[in-house]
């Protein structure tokens, strides 16, 4: 079994997660009107042999939802943090001038 | 009673004074605490213990261990029963009751084994060859015997009364192996602090070091080893213990063995498996001896020579005395060494042109014969091995024995560390596989390592131990271990070439695949080991081919003419050692199978017989028996009861999500197909949500509580799904959204009042509340406390009725069921079950899980007038997509049966009148319910939109019951009160 | 809901489980739990998995924005008003039950209920663990060296107290 290191409640086994998919598609914004966009981020995936970012929720512990960093060749597992804390900090990164 | 007349008087680590009865085959017989089955029967002469998988050959007692493919019995009676456990790992206690296996009428005399005369017809592939292609039917018509010919043992057919249990554990250090390497990790890792479990499969730790004399400098530091270890309260010495399964995250599934010689409880659990959740783990497997090939070299009397020394010296059984020990390596010459020292007459027929001379010295000083160069080639012997034919620089000369022990070399075990996918590597100087490499956080130790002598596996122990620990923090310092060398020479093993003469040369015993079989793969093109392995069936039996992968590799490699890294090895798999389902399962079985949902009703609805219905992991009360005979009868009674007076329904499992935030309304917005910004303060309104490719996911009804606060209810099968999609919402998409979101779905015990009397009854029940149409009107919510607890009234329906759904406090439900009841005597409110709700609804037309199927669109179920222009929703814009929009989309229809005295079903298939009825026709129907307002079978159905005329007539085809035909006019889905007039009534 | 059953060596009793749940919205984090904090009186738990006693109020955060606020029976709910602009409070007790178990063999016992590792600093006496039982979301509760707590929720209460008990 996978165990996952969950941010804020330690390392747990798989089961206690919810897994949620590819973690590097990105998703449009609401409101996104493009069909393409959508088709893409619901529908592309690379399905990479080797580390995949992916989220998975600590379903039955602080319901966090994390992305996972695990290699698909081997569950190795490179990172976990919140979602919400990386979803944070890119947009703190995108707001920042070039 | 048996004599143990191959039982020595002294010596062993048996305990003479504690004697043992069993029973093999309906005998009786005896053996002492401390024995194995296998060495028990041993010592009692028993040489003949089972009939071979395919051909039924004789077989004896092979090894002393896990890797035994010949040896495997049926413990125990009725529920009890346990098939093709190796008697060589079966800790002896009294009153066992032990069968032999695969034989007919009895062991000694087996009709089946003419099935040397079969032979040619089971050779590998032959079930391949014969039955594909157009032979394929006849497998149908010999399977039956061909699976009773070829076969196992026989699990018991009653319930086992045994208790198995899972456990979870936690270790910062697990080593698995008990032998020299293994005690040295453990102490180490002890020392250096850390918590360590040391699991060993054997009811004695030692491994190897038990096959030395007892009362060797070897035994002296095993007893040193374990009573260091036992000091240490922070290391668990879990005997009886088989490491199973090596997992991702350094977790190891472990099977344990009750102790059967305890006195047993009633209740004690059988077998326990542990997940072991270790931050570090160290192998320390050990090896596996190599059988020999050679001509019948599968008989009994035939046996590993480690095993036979394990045999003498732990058990104090001679087996034979006269033998023969042929070998490739100096290991197995201890084993003549200590059979000659016992007084056995011994011969040595080691393949190598020349010995090593201290061991000639030796075995010339014990009057052991030796023969350099020389091999078997054939063994004479039914029951019992009588002579062999050796082939050496003389020629060939015959020699009479009564055992004979193999040594092909040792090949370390890897399968536990190969589980995880990592492939053996080739070791030339040891000419074997060990790991090929260790992901962080384990390590190997000792022979599985290759390190074969005993003082260098303690050392290397050390080394694994100490680093285990370090590598999870616990870095004490600690003394080096004692010291122990037994003075073994370097095993520089010759590689075996299997030599075959008149006789079947077996590889692998358990699955009866010989060198002809391999031989013939590779001439018809399976030299990969994969395919020579489901080919052969190769390392497919319960011992997963421990004794017998290398030699068949060498086989292989040697037709091929390739080295045995090209020629590859097999993938091993968990389980390493066969683990019972019911020891998997634990408790989880029966009425633990899994939790069981209860409403705060529950106990209201047993007390009044309710039939339950499990609904997910809730029980549901699934019709009243005081409403009718059978559910048929019930349901209807229930329904026209809802349509003419009032009843009262357990609605609790609903799904119901608290939604508080400023950005609560913004929220459901977009995740629902409908706005919900606009709804006012008090009010409820039925929502769709999608999810993101435009397919409806969900659907339930939302209420406003204030401004910002909102209660939502989603389907009962649905709720966990809903909530995480919501997380994850505001988790990754919208973090901004100041919104929270959480599961009330225990807080409240929900029902519903429906029915043209509801609103009387609500009177009666809550007399200060004002329930009068301007106060509570439809979609209306009314909020206040019922016996200290909240209180929710909203009016929605779904029956299609005027109707009431009440929430209050989860504590108070069943006193709030009661009340109402007890209320709404007057009014002829009764209770009624899920099957009247799913008819009420069916008429009604409404959609639910057999619609919203997870393949349906809301123009699909009629409801695309919803979403109207809004846009910004989630699930919006592929719901646009041109494929969900064809004409021919299977769409919502309501269904009337129009044949007298027939019935539609749920799942039949539809097609045109004029059609053939075959594949999968032009639609399904969905739900079903006899509708007491038409008079007979109406039904939901999904029908392609261009055969959806209402008013034209489908047939449908009811597979499960001989295509029973049905046919059924399309109509409104909605059966009943199209006008919404009855909402009001 | 109080019903309980006991051995020599072991005891299990049913009872509810007041219960508040605060949570802060994200970005206004400190200022929600600086007023929380006021109001209760007291400090808060500063990471998941903590608790703090005070005063009949058993304060865990069970994730990184959110506060259970459980009651000791017979205490009276704290007087909160949560600032809509900082935070939300929803009440849990009509939903939740603790199952509160004692005995020298507990931890075995629970060893074939929920993964917990009885000897990490995590689940130490005074710690709280979310984690699941048969799959179910529970609180546990360590409440001393052979004694601690579940919280589950109501529907499957006696599902899993019945698991315990045959344990």
């Amino acid at each position: 079994m996978l165990r996952i290191e969950c941010p804020c409640c330690g390392p747990r086994d798989h089961d206690e997660f919810r897994y949620g998919g590819d973690a590097s598609v990105k998703r449009p914004a609401h409101d996104d009107p493009d069909p393409e966009a959508w088709h893409r981020y619901v529908y592309i995936r690379t399905n990479p042999a080797g580390p995949h970012r992916e989220f998975w929720q600590h379903v039955t512990g602080c319901r966090q939802w994390l992305v996972v960093e695990r290699d698909t060749r081997n569950h190795a597992i490179a990172a976990v943090d919140f979602a919400r804390k990386l979803r944070a900090r890119k947009s703190t990164l995108r707001k920042s001038p070039a | 009673m048996s004599s143990n007349h191959k039982r020595l008087s002294m010596g062993g680590r048996i305990d003479r004074e504690q004697p043992v009865e069993f029973t093999f085959d309906g005998r009786k017989l005896a053996g002492y605490r401390g024995d194995t089955l296998a060495s028990a029967l041993l010592a009692n002469g028993v040489t003949l213990v089972g009939r071979s998988f395919k051909y039924h050959r004789p077989r004896g007692i092979f090894s002393a261990g896990p890797e035994e493919p010949n040896a495997l019995v049926t413990l125990g009676s009725a529920g009890r029963r346990e098939p093709n456990l190796p008697a060589t790992t079966l800790e002896l206690a009294d009153g066992m009751v032990v069968e032999s296996q695969n034989r007919w009428p009895s062991l000694a005399f087996d009709v089946q084994s003419v099935n040397g005369l079969l032979a040619p017809f089971l050779s590998a592939g032959f079930y391949y060859k014969t039955f594909m292609g157009p032979t394929r039917r006849a497998w149908m018509f010999y399977e039956h015997f061909i699976r009773k010919a070829a076969g196992l043992g026989r699990a018991g057919t009653d319930a086992d009364p045994d208790r198995y249990e899972v456990r979870h554990a936690f270790a910062d250090v697990a080593i698995v192996g008990g032998g020299p390497a293994g005690l040295s990790a453990a102490r180490a890792a002890a020392a250096a602090g850390a918590r360590v479990a040391l699991i060993e499969q054997d009811f004695l730790l030692g491994g190897q070091l038990l096959a030395e004399p007892s009362d060797s400098a070897a035994a002296s530091w095993l007893k040193q080893a374990e009573a260091e270890l036992e000091g240490f309260e922070t290391a668990a010495l879990m005997k009886r213990t088989a490491a199973f399964g090596s997992y991702d995250g350094n977790v190891l599934g472990l099977v344990e063995q009750r102790d059967p010689t305890d006195p047993q409880p009633n209740g004690e659990t059988r077998q326990t498996v542990t997940m072991l959740r270790a931050r570090s783990i160290v192998f320390a497997t050990g090896a596996i001896e190599r059988p020999m090939v050679f001509s019948n070299n599968d008989r009994p009397g035939v046996m590993l020579a480690s095993a036979a020394r394990t045999y003498l010296n732990r058990f104090a059984v001679l087996p034979g005395k006269k033998i023969i020990v042929a070998t490739t390596n100096d290991g197995a010459w201890r084993t003549a060494f200590d059979y000659a020292a016992a007084g056995a007459e011994v011969t040595v027929a080691d393949l190598r042109p020349v010995p090593p001379a201290a061991l000639a010295a030796e075995a010339a000083w014990l009057g052991v014969v030796v023969r350099a160069a020389t091999r078997i080639v054939d063994l004479n012997g039914g029951h019992a091995v009588r002579r062999v034919t050796l082939n050496g620089p003389d020629g060939q000369s015959e020699a009479a024995c009564d055992l004979v022990c193999v040594s092909g070399g040792w090949s370390p075990t890897v399968h536990l560390t190969s589980h995880l996918g990592s492939k053996p590597a080739y070791r030339d100087d040891i000419d074997g596989f060990v790991p090929g490499s260790f992901p962080a956080g384990r390590f190997g130790a000792g022979a599985m390592m290759g390190t074969y002598a005993t003082g260098d596996a303690i050392e290397d122990g050390h080394r694994a131990g100490t680093e285990a620990a370090s590598s999870c923090g616990k870095s004490a310092s600690v003394p080096a271990p004692s010291k122990l060398d037994l003075d073994e020479t370097a095993t520089i093993s010759l590689r075996e070439i299997p030599s075959v003469g008149r006789g079947k040369a077996f590889v692998d015993f358990q699955m009866d695949v010989t060198t002809e079989d391999i031989e013939l793969a590779h001439r018809e093109g399976y030299e990969s080991v994969e395919h020579l392995k489901r080919y052969t069936t190769l390392g497919m039996g319960t011992d997963q081919g421990k004794t017998s992968n290398f030699a068949a590799l060498a086989a292989m490699a040697t037709l091929r003419r390739a080295t045995i890294p090209k020629t590859g090895v097999t993938t091993f798999r968990p389980p390493y050692t066969p683990v019972a389902i019911g020891a998997l399962a634990g408790r989880a079985t029966g009425h633990h199978f899994k939790p069981i949902r209860r409403t705060p009703m529950h106990d209201w609805h047993m007390a009044n017989g309710a039939e339950m219905l499990e609904v997910g992991l809730w029980m549901r009360p699934y019709f009243y028996p005081q409403s009718g005979r059978d559910v048929n009868d019930a349901y209807v009674a229930e329904m026209r009861n809802v349509r003419q007076a009032a009843g009262l329904m357990d609605i609790s499992t609903l799904g119901k999500i608290d939604v508080q935030g400023p950005d609560a309304a913004i929220f459901l917005d977009r995740i629902y197909a409908n706005g919900f910004a606009k709804l006012p303060v008090g009010r409820a309104r039925y929502g769709v949500m999608l999810r993101d490719d435009g397919i409806v996911f969900d659907d339930g009804t939302t209420t406003r509580l204030a401004e910002n606060r909102f209660f939502m209810t989603t389907s009962t099968a649905k709720a966990a799904d809903v909530l995480s999609r919501l997380e994850f919402l505001l988790d990754t998409a919208w973090p901004d959204l100041r919104v929270a979101v959480t599961s009330v779905s225990d807080e409240w015990a929900a029902m519903s009042v429906a029915g043209p009397n509801s609103r009387a009854v609500l009177s009666a029940a809550f007399p200060a509340l004002d329930v009068s149409d301007e106060a509570l009107p439809h979609m209306g919510l009314l909020e206040s406390e019922w016996e200290g607890r909240a209180l929710r009234i909203l009016r929605l329906s779904y029956s299609g009725e005027r109707a009431y759904e009440i929430y209050v406090g989860a504590t108070a439900g069943e006193q709030l069921w009661s009340r109402l009841l007890e209320a709404g005597r007057a009014f002829d409110l009764k209770p009624y079950g899920v099957e009247a709700l799913g008819a009420l609804r069916v008429e009604k037309g409404h959609v639910a899980g057999p619609e919203i199927d997870g393949r349906t669109t809301l123009d699909d179920l009629g409801l695309g007038r919803m979403a109207g222009k809004r846009s910004g929703f989630v699930g919006d814009v592929l719901r646009r997509r041109p494929a969900l929009q064809a004409p021919n989309r299977q769409r919502l229809v309501g269904l009337e049966c129009i044949e007298d005295g027939k019935r539609l079903r749920g799942g039949a298939i539809l097609f045109l009148p004029d059609e053939k009825p075959y594949g999968h026709g032009r639609g399904r129907v969905t739900s079903v319910s006899f509708s007491p307002e038409r008079g007979h079978y109406v039904g939901l159905a999904l029908l392609a939109g261009d055969v959806a005329a209402e008013g034209s007539e489908v047939v449908a085809v009811y597979p499960m019951k001989d295509d029973e035909t049905v046919r059924a006019r399309i109509v409104s889905p909605v059966f009943l009160d199209p006008q919404g007039e009855r909402l009001h009534g | 809901m109080a019903s309980s059953m006991s051995s020599r060596d072991f005891s299990l009793s049913v009872a509810d489980c007041p219960l508040i749940q605060v949570e802060g919205w994200d970005g206004t984090l400190t200022q929600f739990e600086k007023s929380v904090s006021a109001s209760l009186g007291t400090k808060l738990p500063a990471s998941v998995g903590e608790t703090v006693r005070h005063k009949g109020l058993l304060i865990i955060r069970v994730a990184p924005r959110r506060l259970w606020l459980a009651l000791d029976e017979g205490t009276q709910a704290p007087a909160l008003a949560v600032d809509p602009d900082l935070g939300c409070s929803v009440p849990l007790g009509e939903g939740r039950v603790r199952l509160k178990m004692t005995g020298p063999d507990i931890a075995r016992l629970l060893s074939g209920c929920v993964t917990v590792d009885w000897h990490a600093p995590a689940a130490a006496p005074g710690r709280a663990v979310l984690t699941s039982f048969h799959h179910v979301s529970v609180v546990f509760l360590r409440t001393g060296e052979t004694a601690c707590e579940l919280i589950v929720p109501r529907s499957f209460a006696r599902s899993l107290s019945d698991w315990i008990a045959d344990g």
